[in-house]
């Protein structure tokens, strides 16, 4: 009798024990077994309501607006569209206030389909900015983290341009300037030949540091001569200029058409003309790329006028790091153009411009490079030893593919305000529950 | 010593009964447990996978409009952020709900969407992603099951009132259970006229309108110049307050023989346009020509047409030349369209068909995965997304395969 009494003390113990533990063991209610992640779907729903930004033009309607009962109608109605029916919501809008307030944000206004959102609820939030906010944006001065930082813009009153058609050589200039001056330490604009003479020579105009700078050829096919060269022999000028191009670590940009095939200077060749009826200008042909070529490589010059590009049928297409860059600079030219001086790949090894060094603005087609620009580094060595970013594009040119090309090669950073304009940003807040169920 | 031995006895059986109760009443708390842990886990995997689908591209990252098999999965549209989807990424997963097609002159099988007669998206099976690859790429082969739905927010549905003179349509613009009432709409009529006589490349004008649904998400269009009964398309976008749809409707005079377009190639914009009859062996074998356009949707949510390479042609049934190739042109071909091709068998028996370039124009829906039915528990998680502006909900399903 008696282990009978001590097993029913154990069967007591032990029902306590199950007792105790079904009483702390506590199971989730079965809509917190598998819920619905209402958090994200309130963000995404915020985003989608944003996508057009008709929610940030919403959030900034005050109550005493006249347009308030509409715009809230609206709102309503397009959350309603776009939520299951079973979950009710809740719309608060929020001013951001400044950093001198006691509070960081005040109620203005929400909306809701429903007294209380039930046991549970989880929110999200988006911060809207006014379409009245202006945000400034700092770009990184090129040369400020390294050498150089100079940028020349050839605009060179005694030479004329070819190619440039619709333009003159000062309109491109101008416009350079004002687009690449904000990113670059210094910009100087070569007004002639005898200024661009000096900078060949290493001699400094303003003060600027000559070693590693980028020097745009605004002539287009053509590039001015300084008299001093105009000896006769202009494929040897374009020579010595591929050979400045390597001592100084220039990159040299030719911003159309097939580069240095003219050489011009008015008062040097008053009476020669292009063959077109452009005076003050020679034609050198081939033999300029190639002899700048060559020159940038540190080869011996030679003459060679066999023409080296191609004019490609089909449309050429901005390349994937170009149409990036697009976005982040905010320039969009038109992301296909017509290339009818598209250079040969193979140039890249006679002259030791490595392909893992080269940047393409527009994609290759078969062998043939549209637009990169290509950097020399000897054989042997490492370093980068001169540039050339030669755009092979028909006329007329599209500047801001130079430009896009430029930041490409060196991309400068943009530093971008801060997001907290006082009065103009707005804080919605999105709160979701689940009607109905337990 | 006999009744200790009886009090023994009974002690024990007692002891030993009251143990079993209490390790079933235990076992069950605990599986319990485990289920619901099992069920949460699940739910919360559910949630990540989704985001995981939905916020990158892929590798590559331009993958759906290419002809490449990606080596991860995603479907981010690469040119945004957040939650906006490629439509073109869409396009190239394999339907887990048509009837596949098989189309015998080029001995392929093409995953099937199609919303209604004449309105198809086939892609090959070599060019569409399976189910299998992607849960390989995912991870989750053989541990879980998905099913991914794609469903647009907004429905526009169209209904014909009279069918000339003049041609009256009823627009009606609803969102999830409910009317979008005050939606601005932006619309495009494409008629093709009686005349030219049989043989010759069925004409068609495009019309565009825009206006605005009244409080029950409605609005009546009337067309005066539709004197007679002729085929027509009509393609709606729908737009209010971040929230954009599209719905279309189709009238044809003669539906014997038709077009059906199969995707070809992707990277090359290729359409390859095929007789009804060599697809499904109708009792119709009459030669038709056609006529294509692709029709964009502009930024100020406007519709513009767009010439096509080869845009007309003729088709004659299992002989010569059973199928003609579309191209869509290469400036144009990132950008999401409508392919529109009318086609005609004499002067009174035209028609049309569309094909979307892009799953958004004409917000198909799209189902990817596995079938959920059957299983013992089955998380979903939804999020709001668009594609190319138009407003779709991702719901993900996902079940475990680990028992």
């Amino acid at each position: 009798m008696m282990r009978t009494i001590e097993v029913m003390l154990v069967i007591i113990i032990i029902l306590g024990a199950f007792m105790i533990a079904s009483f702390f063991a506590v199971l989730p209610s079965p809509r917190e077994v598998s819920p619905l992640n209402l958090r994200r779907l309130a963000l995404t729903t915020l985003q989608l309501l944003d996508s057009n930004y008709s929610l940030s033009a919403a959030a900034f309607v005050d109550e005493d607006d006249s347009s308030f009962a509409e715009v809230t109608s609206q709102l309503q109605i397009a959350l309603s569209a776009c939520l299951p029916p079973n979950i009710i919501y809740n719309l608060t809008v929020y001013q951001v206030l400044g950093e001198n307030s006691s509070e960081l944000y005040s109620y203005k206004w929400s909306i809701s389909n429903a007294e209380s959102l039930g046991v549970g609820s989880d929110a999200a939030s988006l911060l809207v900015a006014s379409s009245n906010v202006t945000f400034r944006v700092t770009p990184e001065k090129i040369g400020e983290r390294g050498f150089g930082g100079t940028l020349y813009i050839l605009n060179c009153s005694d030479a004329n341009g070819w190619w440039v058609t619709g333009y003159t050589t000062h309109s491109l200039a101008q416009d350079l300037y004002n687009l690449l001056s904000p990113y670059f330490k210094t910009t100087v604009m070569v007004q002639n030949t005898t200024d661009l003479g000096k900078i060949l020579n290493g001699t400094s105009l303003q003060g600027e540091t000559v070693q590693n700078a980028v020097i745009i050829n605004t002539c287009g096919e053509a590039v001015p001569i300084p008299s001093a060269y105009s000896d006769g022999n202009y494929a040897r000028y374009c020579h010595f200029l591929g050979n400045t191009t390597r001592l100084y670590n220039w990159t040299w940009v030719s911003i159309v058409g097939y580069p240095l095939y003219y050489v011009s200077n008015i008062n040097a060749f008053p009476n020669n003309n292009n063959t077109y009826g452009i005076y003050g200008m020679i034609q050198v042909g081939p033999a300029g790329l190639n002899a700048f070529l060559r020159g940038l490589d540190n080869q011996a010059y030679s003459y060679n006028g066999n023409s080296i590009t191609n004019s490609l049928s089909e449309p050429v297409y901005l390349s994937s790091e170009a149409r990036y860059y697009c976005n982040y600079y905010g320039i969009y030219p038109s992301p296909y153009q017509t290339s009818t001086r598209a250079l040969p790949d193979s140039i890249l090894t006679t002259y030791h411009l490595p392909e893992s060094r080269v940047t393409y603005i527009f994609n290759k087609v078969g062998s043939w490079i549209p637009g990169a620009v290509y950097r020399h580094v000897a054989s042997g060595d490492n370093k980068i030893t001169g540039s050339l970013f030669a755009l092979g594009l028909t006329r007329t040119p599209d500047i801001r593919l130079t430009v896009l090309g430029l930041l490409c090669a060196f991309k400068p950073r943009l530093y971008r305000s801060e997001y907290t304009a006082t009065n103009a940003t707005r804080l919605v807040v999105l709160q979701l529950g689940q009607a109905g169920g337990i | 010593m006999a009744g200790s031995t009886i009090d023994h006895l009974i002690s024990v059986t007692v002891f030993l009964g009251a143990i079993l109760i209490f390790i079933s009443l235990f076992n069950q708390t605990l599986q319990t447990a485990i289920l619901y842990q099992r069920h949460s886990a699940l739910a919360t995997k559910c949630s990540d996978l989704l985001d995981n689908m939905l916020l990158n591209p892929g590798i590559p990252e331009d993958w759906g409009k290419s002809d490449v098999t990606p080596v991860g999965f995603g479907l981010q549209d690469p040119e945004f952020t957040q939650y906006r989807l490629s439509p073109f990424s869409l396009m190239r997963l394999r339907s887990s709900v048509g009837e596949p097609v098989y189309y015998p002159r080029t001995g392929l099988t093409y995953s099937n969407i199609t919303m209604g007669l004449g309105n198809f998206l086939l892609v090959p099976y070599s060019e569409a992603i399976n189910y299998s690859a992607v849960a390989k790429l995912l991870g989750i082969n053989g541990t879980y099951g998905f099913q991914l739905s794609i469903t647009p927010i907004v429905t526009v549905s169209i209904e014909e009132i009279q069918r000339k003179n003049p041609l009256i349509l009823s627009v009606k613009v609803t969102g999830v259970n409910f009317p979008l009432a005050n939606a601005h709409i932006s619309y495009c009529l494409l008629t093709i006229p009686i005349g030219g006589g049989s043989g010759s490349y069925p004409f068609y004008t495009i019309d565009y309108g825009t206006n605005f649904t009244d409080a029950q998400g409605s609005v009546p269009l009337s067309f005066p110049y539709v004197k007679q009964e002729v085929s027509y398309v009509f393609i709606v976008y729908a737009y209010l307050g971040g929230l954009m749809g599209m719905g279309y409707y189709e009238h044809v005079t003669y539906i014997g023989s038709y077009i059906i377009p199969f995707i070809d190639d992707f990277a090359e914009g290729r359409m390859l346009i095929a007789h009804s009859y060599d697809v499904h062996n109708d009792t119709d074998t009459a030669e038709i020509t056609y006529n294509a356009t692709f029709v964009v949707l502009a930024e100020d949510f406007t519709l513009r047409s767009m010439s096509v390479e080869n845009s007309t042609g003729k088709l004659t049934y299992g002989i010569g030349w059973p199928y003609a190739y579309v191209t869509i042109p290469k400036n144009v071909r990132s950008n999401p369209g409508i392919l529109v091709i009318t086609y005609r068998k004499s002067a009174q028996e035209t028609g049309v068909v569309l094909m979307p370039w892009g799953i958004s124009s004409l917000a198909f829906p799209v189902v990817f995965g596995g079938d959920p039915t059957g299983q013992e528990w089955v998380a979903t998680d939804i999020r709001q997304v668009t594609v190319n502006g138009v407003a779709y909900q991702a719901k993900l399903a996902l079940w475990s395969l680990g028992g």
